[in-house]
């Protein structure tokens, strides 16, 4: 379980001003937890992916994995980035093969789990193609597959989805859920589409900016029953998903009037 | 009032035009953007065309003799001297101990310069100390043209082979260097986020991600370094040497041979031409990927 507690950030912005990133956020993600964080840009989601990830510490708070506090980056913690940062000099293999050759791991044996996991993302076809010869989606698949190598304990996926079409991007949602049904990962997932929020998150949280924080908390079960029912358009056109999809457009909007004003 | 939807007739022929066969006679009209610049034309036959056309200007204003002999030679009689030179040698060697030595002294320098340059490159880029420390030196010492301190280092290292090969290993080692701590200054941050994320260790990072990274880059500043290298060499032996490409064409000068002049300056042509060919080859196999990422 990934535990945050009473996390602050604060950054030197400009003429010494000083910027409120992160308002004592607490969250917990939970073991096969979904949690989606929501918000306008500028809210803090991706600073709190940032200090999960270990690349950017905290002013105050605290964040543990399994009770052990975050220090740094570390293999027990996969990011997927919005950008790919796939390796242009690899291939498809070796790129999702890399966090293994981190590890020390025999090539062969690298190899071989990378297979399986470009098999899990459907792309088994593509090990040997170069990157720059991928689509936006199939960059993003072999980015997950890549994230998954280490075996971490959670995925931290900040805006994967953000750069794609709206129709690969559905697909993508699909195929994440899958992995994560599969996988049975903890996942951290950052959007500002409501209904990708909805649809993937076992809790979605809402974020405003100025200062950074929580302004709402949802449960939902709309992941666990397209992943047992596997109709998305069906969950996506249901009375009740629009009306929480509305309810959270509201606060969205509040929470931005309020800022404004 | 009729109520019952009509299908549009527009509908009806627009599905007609979609299932319709491409008439068989005549073949579609390729069209696409207009572009602005060269395009993409091959320039080769233009340029084959130029080279052929100046040779041609060369043997009519050589063999009209507007231009006496002793300044301009023919063609044909470049390739006799050409010929001579290589069966008999010229100024005490033979042709290969000339050209030998010249690229034995590039190739050493070229070497020690590379090898050297890309690790202190890249740990400039990556520290703050080094780069501080060394960017006094280089500053100061690159922008220099090499003949300038040349009679320093014959002062220092006498007249044989370590002053020009020292020579040559400053001149080119400049260019390496700022090439390699471009590359680090290049790499894009997720790259390394995302490795450390990975589990890569300081080494790791450097061994897998800072340097192919900046692999294309470098590739350049060797490109660079070899063109300063060659201009070097050749003068460093006009002034110091008893071999080479340059104390041919010296010797040649001295005794107003303009015809071994010009073969001297077609040798210095044709391996510095095989040099940047070379380094083309290279870029494509160690770096087919440049410009696509």
């Amino acid at each position: 379980m990934l535990k945050v507690e009473n996390a602050s950030v604060f950054f030197a912005g400009r003429d010494k001003q000083v910027v409120h990133a992160l308002d004592r956020v607490s969250l917990e993600i939970p073991e096969r937890g979904f949690v989606v964080a929501l918000g306008t840009s500028g809210c803090g989601k991706s600073t709190l992916l940032n200090a999960m990830a270990g690349f950017l510490p905290l002013s105050e708070g605290s964040i543990t994995l399994d009770g052990k506090p975050v220090s740094g980056p570390g293999a027990e913690r996969g990011v997927v980035f919005q950008k790919d940062s796939l390796l242009p000099w690899k291939s498809v293999l070796d790129n999702v093969a890399l966090g293994l050759k981190f590890a020390g791991l025999p090539r062969n044996e690298s190899r071989d789990r990378a297979q399986e996991l470009l098999r899990l993302v459907g792309l088994q076809d593509f090990a040997k193609a170069a990157p720059y010869e991928l689509s936006g989606g199939m960059r993003q698949r072999v980015g997950l597959a890549r994230a998954l190598a280490p075996d971490p304990k959670i995925l931290l996926m900040d805006e994967p989805f953000g750069a794609l079409d709206s129709m690969t991007r559905e697909q993508m949602q699909e195929l994440l859920v899958s992995v994560w049904v599969r996988t049975g990962k903890q996942v951290f997932f950052i959007t500002h589409s409501i209904e990708e929020a909805l649809f993937l998150g076992t809790e979605v949280i809402v974020m405003s900016p100025r200062p950074g924080r929580i302004v709402a908390r949802f449960e939902t079960d709309f992941v666990r029953r397209f992943a047992a029912e596997g109709d998305a358009r069906a969950i996506k056109t249901e009375p009740a998903f629009a009306q929480l999809r509305e309810e959270i457009r509201a606060i969205v909007h509040q929470s931005e009037d309020l800022v404004t004003s | 009032m009729n109520d019952q939807v009509q299908p549009l007739p527009l509908l009806d022929s627009l599905r007609a035009g979609i299932s319709a066969p491409p008439a068989a006679s005549a073949p579609p009209r390729l069209v696409k953007m207009r572009s602005f610049g060269i395009g993409e034309g091959s320039t080769v036959r233009i340029s084959v065309a130029a080279g052929i056309a100046i040779l041609a200007l060369w043997w009519l204003i050589a063999q009209t003799g507007w231009v006496p002999h002793l300044f301009l030679p023919t063609p044909s009689e470049v390739i006799n001297v050409a010929r001579s030179i290589w069966e008999d040698g010229y100024a005490n060697a033979t042709l290969t101990e000339h050209v030998g030595a010249s690229l034995l002294r590039i190739l050493t320098a070229g070497v020690i310069a590379v090898s050297l340059g890309i690790p202190v490159g890249l740990l400039m880029g990556l520290n703050r100390w080094v780069k501080g420390v060394l960017d006094t030196p280089i500053e100061f010492y690159w922008p220099l043209p090499p003949l300038a301190y040349l009679p320093l280092m014959i002062i220092w290292l006498g007249i044989g082979e370590a002053s020009k090969i020292t020579l040559l290993t400053l001149a080119m080692f400049a260019p390496v260097v700022l090439s390699a701590q471009a590359g680090v200054r290049s790499l894009p941050l997720e790259r390394v986020t995302a490795a450390l994320s990975l589990g890569a260790t300081r080494w790791q990072l450097l061994v897998e991600i800072v340097l192919p990274s900046a692999l294309p880059e470098i590739l350049t500043g060797i490109r660079i370094a070899l063109g300063v290298g060659w201009s070097t060499l050749v003068a460093a032996e006009l002034i110091a040497a008893n071999r080479g490409i340059g104390y041919m064409i010296m010797s040649a000068s001295h005794f107003l041979a303009t015809d071994a002049v010009f073969v001297g300056i077609a040798l210095i042509a044709t391996c510095a031409f095989a040099f940047s060919y070379g380094m083309r080859l290279l870029e494509r196999a160690l770096v087919p990927w440049k410009g696509k990422s």
